[in-house]
């Protein structure tokens, strides 16, 4: 049953009792390590992972582009791995480490990628770069092979819509050039 | 929405007994979270089970390979173990979702969502898995193949849990295989058909053969029926327009936003004759 | 030509650079749309969930809007929310916010809506079937020169047919407004294409009770394609409407279902052709095209999708008589909008498959056909215009050495004949006028600034966004080629209304062909004004002379007039001409196309950064691909996708390889480039899949359910190799 009101007198107030609408949510401590640090939370264990990120870290580089783990833009490492943020919750974090794109900006790989994607001028819009970041940083820590096969299955998470992926492919082949 | 995080699978167990109503394991959360957010799942129980270490990875007791529930599919592409023993099941795996996902999705969890157009299933029906499912009082093992009993509908008892996958190690022995994914791109898709298959030939004779379908019907199935009448023939006794006509009746395409009933059935048939003639 | 980085490309990797979701102000709370989710009907009665406190809502109604509920559009007929009757799924009926997110979802999703259900017609090919559905004008090419078809000339008729394609940029629509009561400033910043088009939404919507609307972009844009050109309107003035009654900022920002469920999308279309070609000429003499838009509930800037469409629908072919119909069907699906391309795409999928056909008719190879027609110098369009370049001709021949063409064709015809799996290759050719059609160009009247500070810095102030296209970073190239200073002190200004002139949207291929060109000739005018050798140098020496402030309007070519009630005369100053070879695989026993190679030969004038410009061909060219092969919204029956599970854009392992080539490069104009790559390749591809089969296949995209159904419609016959 819900509070009907004729279309044409929206009084907001009248006759409804006061009651602050509220979001029944049981807190936790969730402790987990961010780009380096160790952190700790107070929250709803089920709050999206990225929502924490963006909103309680103010790590605002990892992007929502779908919310549903079909485009990569929130792309994190978690114990070292890459994976969508926006599917994933508060308890996810607990006891983990996870690194997001201001900590892999920092790292060494982090920075020749950076290099190598400004010096092919592949980034346009920018809103999925973070994503691949994170993507070819694990790529390059864990294969780097100049190898497109491989460069395009590890990048296969993350979807683009304004470069056509040659650039970014060009530019991961470069970093895998310089790593070695 | 009521959170709980056990502190192990005993105290887990112990909940179920205890916790009658509808309630959801979170592992990966990659399906779970989407329905979440889709207002799928609303006001739901959710137990947490990512963390309970009992559960997770990958291991050899005799002639069987266990994969716990909430084993990662990386995990098991990563696996020394499965290359060695289940290198189909392996290699076939890398069509799931995009590596993103692979990374947190779990094999328990693409089980127990059970959609029709799940990853893992074809696979594991095709090697003969079992599931173990645990509860405070029992463990008990049943066949992939009988798990399902309708659309995301399974055997599963609300003091139950999948504690375990059971592969034979020799399962993938000396069989010929096929896996095929067919999805409207690439990766990060969801499977509009998939056919996954194992047989053996002696001479020119199929002595043996396993079909599994994924994405024909209310939740992936064995052609049991198209197998009979394959096994212990040679290519040229095949009659294909039985095939055709068997395999009608045992799947059930549907024609929705991602594909058609049509195309759905005739791709079956066309990878089911492409395998054949390999 | 110069190799320039883009300037923000390393805070954009960082994750240092905002886009609109980054940016938090004090006491902001969040706002959201509540839209219809029938397509046609009144509503009756709306109810709120009671588990809420409705006073903590801030709720605006059509009626609380003060100004004009109607988004300013070139044809203002939409309005910002439906009062009564809904008439699309996805209308707009209300705006909600709350200081929390997650309450206000919670909320949205529970708000009941009773409607007395009215007929609407949701398919596409049920709107544009049906005559009775066309509104607005019509549009009439007439370049009939009596031509009278002859015995033996063969008549080749065929409708076409493409559907919805989804921008698909990355950051969703977002919005933030902020109300100054101390001013009555209403100020705006957000994700979008036009500034000033914001600018007239949020005034008509907020009428007299603010003083001024201040749009200003976000630092980052994610995409938008066209996707981010009208929409914005119409969200920026439902969240200024609830700034100003909340007295609080509010952030809107969309969800990625509602974003592709309720936003603008490209133009399904219906693209009747009917020619006659002397075979013995192989010229086509006589061409008569019906094309048609599904605009769908509303025509908002349809009308200006319509006319550069039937402008492109005769294709890069000289014929002596013609005749073109254009007409906008109404149907009850959101409007549709602005997409790269911007109705030439349809035009061209249909005018390039045609070419085709006739080719197949006649029996002659594409190449050959395409070449006895195609346009060239002295010829004219059927607006009068004269042709003064061979350019198209010179793309089409360079392609078709670049690609092997000729080898091909027989190593893929001596394939197929033994394979299940089929090879195939196409061609296409296309071309794009450069900025807004006809006299729109006078009209915008825009104008550029330019200030030069003390400090040794230039600054440039433009209405044009960078949205990803690196236009920020290429303008201050085009800027420096004359003043030749530092490039980190050349800097385009985040657009401001209040602070950047109206040098207009950012659309139609002319920010780097209007604005660009234009910001070119007014650094002439300072350079020759303050005669200096080193800019740099002189600003040191002359400080008594800054800062000093340079502006500049845009002056059409008074020799290129064009009536836009006749549709004759100059529609564009200036073409950008392009011809496609595409190489595909047939994956038979899934009835699925890959596209394994596409080769562009473009001329696009000069260019100023080679890697930006290959960049818009890459990315333009995976677009098309989408468009030919996977991408659709909508499938009768069984509704519209919801999110990218579905929409299904390429990813790294569905792109082929990409061959890119500008010539004529040495030419004084830089031309537009954004739209062109969209243009041509879908028909490319699917001639491909015609030589690959022998099957035609007349509506785009070319999933494989399409590929079987058309398969299982035909007579079974052979391929026949009439193409080699």
């Amino acid at each position: 049953m819900g509070m009907h009101l004729g279309f044409l007198f929206p009084s907001w107030g009248l006759g409804t009792r006061y009651r602050k609408s509220v979001v029944k949510e049981k807190k936790m401590k969730i402790n987990f390590i961010l780009n380096e640090n160790e952190v700790s939370i107070d929250v709803d264990p089920m709050k999206r992972l990225l929502d924490i990120l963006r909103e309680d870290f103010g790590l605002t580089g990892t992007k929502e582009g779908c919310g549903e783990g079909e485009c990569g833009a929130c792309t994190i490492l978690l114990d070292g791995k890459p994976v969508t943020s926006c599917i994933l919750n508060a308890i996810h974090a607990d006891g983990k480490e996870i690194y997001t794109v201001e900590g892999i900006a920092e790292k060494h790989i982090g920075k020749l990628l950076i290099d190598c994607f400004d010096e092919t001028n592949a980034v346009q819009c920018g809103f999925c770069f973070p994503g691949f970041l994170v993507s070819s940083y694990y790529y390059l820590k864990t294969d780097g092979e100049k190898n497109l096969d491989k460069i395009k299955k590890a990048l296969s998470g993350n979807i683009c819509r304004c470069t056509g992926y040659q650039k970014i492919f060009e530019s991961v082949m470069m970093a895998c050039v310089r790593k070695s | 929405m009521k959170f709980v995080k056990p502190k192990d699978v005993e105290n887990l167990l112990k909940n179920l007994e205890e916790d009658k109503g509808k309630k959801y394991f979170l592992a990966g959360g990659t399906d779970l979270n989407v329905q979440i957010k889709n207002g799928i799942i609303r006001d739901a129980n959710i137990i947490y089970i990512n963390h309970l270490t009992e559960l997770s990875g990958i291991s050899e007791e005799n002639n069987i390979i266990l994969i716990g529930a909430t084993t990662s599919i990386m995990d098991i592409l990563d696996s020394d173990l499965i290359k060695r023993h289940l290198p189909y099941f392996q290699r076939s795996l890398e069509s799931f979702a995009s590596p993103l996902l692979q990374n947190t999705a779990t094999i328990g969890g693409n089980i127990a969502n059970g959609s029709p157009t799940a990853d893992v299933i074809p696979l594991l029906l095709v090697l003969n898995a079992k599931v173990e499912l645990s509860s405070k009082s029992q463990c008990r093992l049943v066949y992939i193949k009988d798990f399902f009993t309708g659309y995301k509908q399974n055997v599963m008892k609300s003091n139950e849990i999948i504690t375990h996958i059971i592969i034979d190690k020799n399962a993938e022995k000396d069989f010929l295989t096929f896996y095929e994914k067919v999805g409207s791109r690439r990766t990060l898709t969801i499977s509009k058909v998939t056919l996954a298959g194992m047989k053996k030939v002696s001479g020119n004779r199929i002595s043996q053969i396993r079909l599994a379908v994924g994405s024909l019907s209310e939740f992936p199935r064995r052609l049991f029926k198209v197998e009979d009448y394959i096994t212990d023939k040679t290519l040229t006794e095949i009659d294909f327009s039985k095939v055709e006509n068997l395999l009608g009746k045992e799947i059930t395409p549907i024609t929705d936003l991602r594909s058609d009933k049509e195309y759905r059935y005739h791709v079956c048939v066309n990878l089911i004759r492409t395998f054949l003639n390999q | 030509m110069k190799q320039v980085r883009k300037f923000d490309a390393r805070p954009k990797l960082d994750g240092s650079w905002k886009f609109l979701d980054d940016y938090s102000y004090k006491d902001m709370i969040y706002g959201g749309l509540f839209y219809s989710t029938v397509h046609h009907g009144i509503i009756r009665k709306i109810t709120f969930p009671v588990e809420f406190n409705l006073t903590e809502f801030t709720i605006v109604f059509a009626k609380d809007i003060p100004g004009k509920n109607i988004v300013p559009e070139p044809e203002c007929d939409q309005p910002f929310m439906a009062d009564k009757e809904v008439f699309h799924f996805g209308q707009v009926i209300m705006g909600v916010a709350h200081p929390s997110k997650e309450i206000l979802k919670k909320f949205i999703k529970q708000i009941k809506v009773e409607y007395e259900e009215l007929p609407a017609i949701v398919d596409v090919k049920e709107c544009l079937e049906n005559e009775k559905n066309a509104f607005g004008k019509e549009i009439i090419i007439d370049h009939r020169r009596n031509v009278k078809p002859e015995k033996g000339w063969i008549r080749t008729h065929s409708v076409y047919y493409t559907t919805h394609q989804e921008q698909a940029y990355l950051e969703p629509q977002g919005m933030i407004a902020i109300y100054k009561p101390e001013d009555r400033i209403m100020f705006v910043r957000g994700t979008m294409q036009c500034p000033f088009f914001v600018k007239d939404g949020v005034e008509a919507i907020m009428g007299n009770t603010i003083k001024e609307a201040i749009i200003e972009t976000s630092e980052g844009i994610g995409g938008a394609f066209g996707g981010k050109e009208d929409f914005p309107s119409l969200l920026a003035g439902i969240t200024a409407l609830l700034a100003y009654k909340s007295g609080k900022p509010v952030k809107v920002v969309l969800d990625r279902a509602d974003d592709i469920q309720i936003t603008t999308k490209r133009h399904p279309s219906r693209v009747e052709i009917e020619t006659y070609t002397n075979p013995k000429t192989r010229k086509i003499r006589k061409l008569k095209i019906d094309y048609r838009l599904d605009a769908g509930a509303y025509q908002t800037l349809s009308p200006v999708v319509l006319a550069r469409g039937v402008l492109h629908s005769i294709g890069g072919y000289a014929v002596e008589d013609v005749y073109i119909r254009g007409r906008l069907f109404r149907s009850n699906t959101p409007s549709n909008g602005a997409f790269r391309g911007f109705g030439a795409p349809q035009a061209f999928f249909a005018i390039e498959s045609h070419i085709d056909k006739i080719a197949s008719h006649m029996k002659i190879n594409p190449y050959e056909f395409r070449k006895a027609n195609i346009l060239k110098f002295g010829d004219e369009f059927p607006t009068t215009q004269k042709i003064t370049e061979n350019h198209l001709y010179d793309c089409l021949e360079r392609v078709i050495v670049k690609s092997d063409y000729h080898k091909k064709l027989k190593e893929f015809s001596k394939f197929n004949k033994t394979l299940k799996d089929k090879k195939g290759i196409g061609i296409s050719i296309g071309y794009h006028g450069g900025g807004y059609t006809g006299s729109g160009e006078k009209l915008l009247n825009s104008e550029v600034k330019i200030t030069i500070d003390k400090e040794g810095f230039v600054n440039i102030f433009v209405a044009n966004v960078d949205m990803g296209q690196g236009a920020h970073t290429t303008l201050a190239q085009m800027v420096n080629e004359t003043l030749e200073h530092p490039l980190e002190k050349t800097i385009v200004q985040l657009p401001n209304t209040k602070k950047t002139p109206n040098s207009g949207p950012t659309v139609a291929s002319r920010t780097i062909y209007i604005i660009g060109n234009l910001l070119r000739k007014l650094s002439k005018k300072i350079k020759d004004e303050l005669k200096f050798e080193n800019l740099e140098r002189f600003i040191k020496e002359n400080q008594d002379k800054f800062p000093k402030e340079y502006r500049m309007h845009f002056t059409p070519d008074p020799s290129a007039v064009f009536d836009d009630k006749t549709y004759q005369g100059v529609a564009y100053k200036d073409y950008s001409w392009a011809a496609c070879v595409t190489e595909i695989y047939y994956h038979a026993d899934i009835y699925q196309i890959e596209l394994k190679k596409i080769w562009n030969v473009l001329d696009i004038g000069n260019i100023v950064n080679p890697k930006i410009a290959e960049g818009q061909v890459e990315g333009a060219n995976i677009q098309a691909m989408g468009y030919a092969l996977s991408e659709f919204f909508y499938k009768k029956g069984y509704g519209r996708i919801q999110g990218f599970t579905d929409y299904a854009i390429p990813t790294t392992f569905d792109i082929p390889e990409i061959d890119i080539e500008f010539i004529h490069t040495d030419s004084t104009t830089a031309k537009g480039l954004g739209e062109i790559p969209m243009d041509y390749p879908a028909p490319a591809i699917r001639n491909a899949f015609y030589n690959a089969t022998g099957i035609f296949i007349d509506e785009i995209p070319l999933t494989p359910e399409r590929i079987l159904k058309t398969m299982n419609k035909l007579p079974q016959t052979n391929t026949d190799d009439t193409q080699t």
